[in-house]
């Protein structure tokens, strides 16, 4: 009985039981379920890739290129985060005394050598 | 015709057993890439110890946190983009997924939708391999960390190690660390465990990145004069170190491509023959001799001393698979030397601010390396055309990696500089990253602010507070 989602590929025979199999011990039994596979994996190609990847299951591709969206995503809220905390910080240590305060003046430019490239 | 059964049934027999020897040597082969991962890990313990030993006491847990995330970041970028880069671009830039050439079927599976990148029972050996190479990415990336400490912000440098550890490095061992890439095939570029594929080119995109940070409030006097910024504790610095050490023996272990079905079991990147005894061996002694270098050039800088081991390995690398421990040896050591001298160059004649000194420990360290090759293992036939390694094919490798490396790192660094997203502001700068990134209360009240320290270029031991407060306006830009 699958979960919310059989993601499992068209090589997995879902036969729940071991008598069918049980002419060649346990692992034979254990394996017998997936006898017909090469590769699997949830929401995969399974093991007919094909050519030119014209085998890949389209939910595998939407899989992909979600997790590469995210990734993205992750990059740029750690970004935008970071630059708020600093700002909400350099904004907190304007009002009090801080370890190292820097004095008023005009925000230095960082940079190096490269500035004079 | 009881023979001709007989001979039947011996030649099923041998194809049997042919078949459960491949197969054995697969899973061989998967196990031991598998400790080599394992053995990796303790580079990346290494780099967090080592950094957040040197880094000031208000910069410790945003230093270590920042090693720990790069693992957050590269791994999935080195798996969405970096595998294809290294499997489908080794001719040259680039080709698809259908081309018939030399690299085509890997190709393949180096796609991320590819099925060797999830549970195969007829693959054991991409997953794992691939592994290996996530850990050289993560390695890549760690190596510019220690240079942008306590000013470079969390989220720029993940950006740039996700564009250094899962694209430059892995671009420019597609054309020189695999046996069909077109430094390989064309020119006999050799560079077995990875001299100037993952250091040099690490540091020369860690110097494009310095040249944008800038140095540390209070580094540079008005004057140009450097000072020192005292490490919070230089224990864990050493630790870190050694357990960088040992996390090499992996690195350079899963250099190497095993089969117990060819002879000898062991071959280079390039696929050409060389032992695990052999990489060892100069891993070994390249320590010896790096310590040695950077001992007497540093005068026993114990920085100087334990970073030269680590020169002295990087700079024996690239020829692992064929030199002897004496060649590695005295290469290390003079490497390692030098290596220190170049340390001081960068530091005080050009005024980059590397904490660590990665630029010259992994960058310059690393492209001599390769230059040693052209000079002392000239002659060795080098990827699937044969091509002898030479001098000219290995100038021609770090003439290729230089600018590579160091303008991507530079382009990338100026974007986001312009973007104003490279550098924390100089209020948090000054008061500690840690307090801003993390909160408050993170330390006993007794050394959340300790009495920090800094060393004049006279060799003055002064309290920095006020030293800074003054930097923060005579700041050498």
């Amino acid at each position: 009985m699958p979960g919310i989602i059989d993601s499992s590929p068209d090589c997995v025979t879902n036969t729940e039981g071991g008598e069918k199999f049980a002419e060649d011990g346990a692992d034979f039994i254990l394996q017998a379920n997936y006898q017909d596979c090469a590769g699997f994996m949830t929401f995969g190609p399974g093991s007919t890739y094909g050519d030119e990847g014209s085998g890949a299951e389209s939910i595998y591709m939407i899989l992909t290129w979600l997790g590469i969206i995210v990734t993205l995503a992750a990059l740029a809220a750690w970004m935008i985060y970071e630059n708020r905390q600093l700002i909400k910080h350099v904004a907190r240590f304007s009002l009090g005394p801080t370890p190292m305060t820097p004095p008023d003046g005009p925000p230095p430019q960082p940079g190096g050598v490269g500035d004079q490239l | 015709m009881i023979a001709t059964l007989i001979a039947q049934v011996e030649s099923l027999g041998d194809a049997a057993s042919a078949e459960g020897q491949a197969l054995d040597s697969v899973i061989l082969g998967e196990q031991f890439y598998f400790f080599t991962v394992v053995l990796m890990w303790l580079i990346h313990v290494g780099f967090m110890s080592y950094e957040a030993g040197v880094v000031r006491r208000k910069n410790v847990l945003a230093t270590a946190l920042k090693n720990i995330l790069t693992i957050a970041v590269v791994t999935p970028t080195f798996y969405y983009v970096g595998w294809w880069i290294y499997n489908c671009n080794q001719p040259g830039l680039p080709i698809g997924p259908n081309a018939t050439d030399f690299t085509a079927a890997a190709c393949q599976g180096g796609i991320p939708w590819s099925d060797a990148f999830g549970p195969n029972l007829t693959n054991n050996i991409n997953l794992i391999f691939f592994l290996a190479f996530l850990l050289f990415s993560w390695t890549t990336a760690s190596i510019m960390s220690g240079a942008l400490l306590e000013r470079v912000r969390l989220s720029a440098y993940l950006v740039l190690a996700s564009i250094l550890g899962s694209v430059v490095w892995i671009l420019d061992a597609a054309w020189g660390w695999s046996a069909g890439g077109w430094l390989t095939l064309r020119f006999g570029f050799h560079d077995s465990i990875a001299s100037g594929v993952v250091h040099g080119v690490a540091g020369a995109f860690t110097l494009g990145v310095l040249f944008n940070l800038g140095p540390r409030i209070g580094k540079y006097t008005r004057d140009g004069l450097a000072r020192q910024f005292r490490p919070q504790n230089l224990h864990i610095t050493l630790m870190g170190l050694m357990l960088i050490f040992t996390g090499f023996y992996g690195f350079y272990a899963a250099c190497l491509v095993i089969s117990s079905t060819a002879f000898p079991g062991w071959a280079n990147i390039y696929l050409s023959p060389t032992t695990l005894g052999s990489i060892t061996m100069v891993i070994t002694f390249g320590f010896a001799g790096g310590f040695t270098g950077g001992y007497f050039a540093s005068r026993g800088d114990p920085f100087w001393t334990v970073s030269g081991g680590l020169a002295g390995v990087i700079s024996v690398s690239a020829g692992a698979d064929v030199y002897a421990p004496t060649l590695a040896y005295l290469l290390s050591m003079a490497s390692a030397a030098l290596t220190v001298y170049a340390g001081t160059f960068i530091e005080k004649k050009m005024r980059v601010d590397d904490v660590v000194g990665a630029v010259a420990v992994h960058g310059f360290a690393g492209f001599i390396g390769m230059f040693w090759v052209g000079v002392f293992a000239a002659g060795y036939p080098t990827g699937v055309n044969n091509v002898d390694s030479s001098i000219g094919g290995q100038l021609m490798g770090m003439a290729t990696f230089l600018p590579l490396g160091f303008l991507s790192g530079y382009a990338a660094s100026f974007v986001l500089k312009k973007l104003n997203l490279l550098r924390v502001p100089p209020e948090v700068e000054l008061a500690g990253l840690d307090v801003v990134e993390y909160g408050d209360a993170m330390y006993f009240p007794e050394v959340a602010t300790p009495g920090e320290m800094i060393v004049e270029p006279d060799g003055e031991v002064v309290p920095s507070e006020t030293v800074l407060r003054k930097a923060r306006d005579e700041v050498v830009v």
